[in-house]
């Protein structure tokens, strides 16, 4: 597990990419006015793997701001689990955590989302959406929200979902001469657009682009 | 060829012969078939030909993935185009036509070529701009949806259109606008499957062959008067005549 300490303040920006190791593992603790952004990208190619992240993230000063935008394509035989846990301890703190992923093969997911706001957490803002498709019938993805909200005065929402890839989308494409890879490509690429927007580094952006081009093909 | 869905025979045994630069009309009641044929011909894989074969242009073409029957030439104006949310309409029509081109052995489009191929396209079927830049059919009107089917109908040039139910859900001057467009792309080269309830697409669409599509089966073929005289006896009314005509098209099974 890593730690990390925003003072009161600091911006930082986290990209996480290898999650086979303890550096996809965080303790974070968020002091006043920080802003934590945290980009986590589950692209590996290595169809054995097993990963597990942790984000434990609390923030102790008022104002703080906790921004997880993540995504993934699980493939071959891969496990990976994603654990999320925010915990606004004072009022007045902003979290938004936005994760999509894709499962392929035989592979499983797991995302378990923890939302905690505490009794005198007022003026919480808190969101959290995870989204999936599974690209085969073996894949699997778990995910288990959970939400404690003990502050009445906060706005909080949360949407969790597991779906198929759209099959009349992918039949009109055909229809038009786009191969089924290229097909789906497109409605992946499709799927993740509002996470990778989130990046607002073009470069990284195009590099993440690739390797999600290279984890369908 | 006959075919079924979910091992229920729809079509019962259709012999169709269309030829280069003919329009022929499929009129039938509903549930007569007229879609499954044109899901068939596509390779939907909702649906299975049990028997009989389909020659396009000296090719099987039901060995064919619905990919590769796509940039062999056929094209479908579907009934109920399909929303893509996040892809947009230039990604998505770029991405079609460079692979029937990659298909024909020809270098893909620069992104200039592209762009100007598109707005000269867009003119034909009065496509506004804004909806060139959206995602596919996304948030378009009913008549909007119409319009870009026949829009990426003349970006791809295909050899053999079918447009199922293209009239469904467009007013009179959608209509118009949609029947100007498919007649403006209308060659000695290519030919249009018109499927339809109704006369009155083809006061706008004139076919060379009109084909009565019952029970899975045709059931009589004529001319353009055909469609005329069902206008005014029903489909009830047509299905005692013999098809006395069929010879006016040959079989192809």
């Amino acid at each position: 597990m890593q730690e990390l300490h925003l003072i009161q303040g600091e911006h930082k920006h986290l990209v996480i990419e290898h999650v086979a190791d303890d550096s996809a593992q965080w303790h974070i603790v968020q002091e006043a006015g920080s802003v934590l952004t945290i980009h986590l990208f589950c692209l590996d190619s290595d169809a054995a793997m097993t990963g597990s992240v942790v984000l434990d993230i609390e923030q102790t000063g008022e104002h703080a701001e906790t921004y997880i935008y993540g995504l993934g394509i699980l493939t071959g035989k891969q496990q990976i689990e994603v654990r999320t846990h925010v915990r606004h301890s004072v009022p007045n703190g902003k979290s938004n955590q936005l994760l999509k992923f894709a499962v392929k093969d035989e592979a499983k997911g797991s995302f378990v989302g923890e939302l905690v706001v505490d009794p005198h957490a007022q003026h919480a803002e808190a969101m959290q959406t995870n989204r999936n498709v599974l690209l085969s019938p073996k894949a699997t993805m778990h995910t288990q929200p959970q939400l404690e909200i003990y502050a009445d005065d906060v706005k909080c929402s949360h949407g969790a979902s597991t779906g198929q890839i759209d099959e009349s989308a992918l039949f009109y494409m055909q229809q038009r001469g786009i191969g089924v890879v290229e097909a789906r490509q497109l409605l992946l690429t499709a799927f993740f657009h509002d996470v990778l927007t989130t990046l607002g580094e073009p470069i990284v952006e195009e590099r993440i682009q690739r390797r999600i081009a290279q984890q369908l093909a | 060829m006959h075919a079924s869905i979910a091992g229920k025979e729809i079509l019962k045994g259709i012999n169709l012969q269309i030829g280069a630069g003919e329009t022929h009309a499929i009129m039938g009641p509903n549930g007569a078939g007229k879609s499954t044929l044109s899901a068939v011909l596509t390779g939907n894989p909702a649906y299975t030909v049990t028997e009989g074969e389909v020659i396009f242009r000296g090719k099987d073409l039901l060995q064919m993935s619905p990919e590769v029957r796509a940039r062999e030439g056929l094209f479908l104006s579907f009934q109920y185009p399909v929303e893509i949310p996040g892809v947009s309409m230039t990604n998505f029509m770029r991405t079609a036509v460079n692979a029937k081109r990659e298909h024909q052995g020809l270098q893909p489009l620069s992104a200039g070529e592209f762009l100007k191929l598109m707005r000269a396209k867009r003119a034909l079927v009065e496509l506004d701009n804004k909806l060139a830049s959206r995602s596919v059919n996304e948030g378009f009107s009913g008549g909007e949806k119409k319009r870009n089917e026949i829009f990426q109908m003349a970006m791809l040039e295909p050899c053999l259109s079918i447009l199922d139910e293209t009239d469904s859900g467009l007013d009179i001057d959608a209509l118009r606008i949609v029947a100007e467009g498919v007649n403006k792309l209308h060659t000695a080269d290519n030919a249009t499957i018109v499927i339809t309830h109704y006369q009155r697409l083809l006061d706008y669409i004139v076919p060379d062959y009109v084909h009565i599509l019952a029970d899975g089966q045709i059931v009589r073929t004529g001319g353009k008067e055909l469609a005329l005289e069902l206008e005014q006896t029903g489909y009830a009314g047509l299905a005692e005549h013999p098809n006395t005509s069929a010879n006016m098209v040959g079989t192809a099974q």
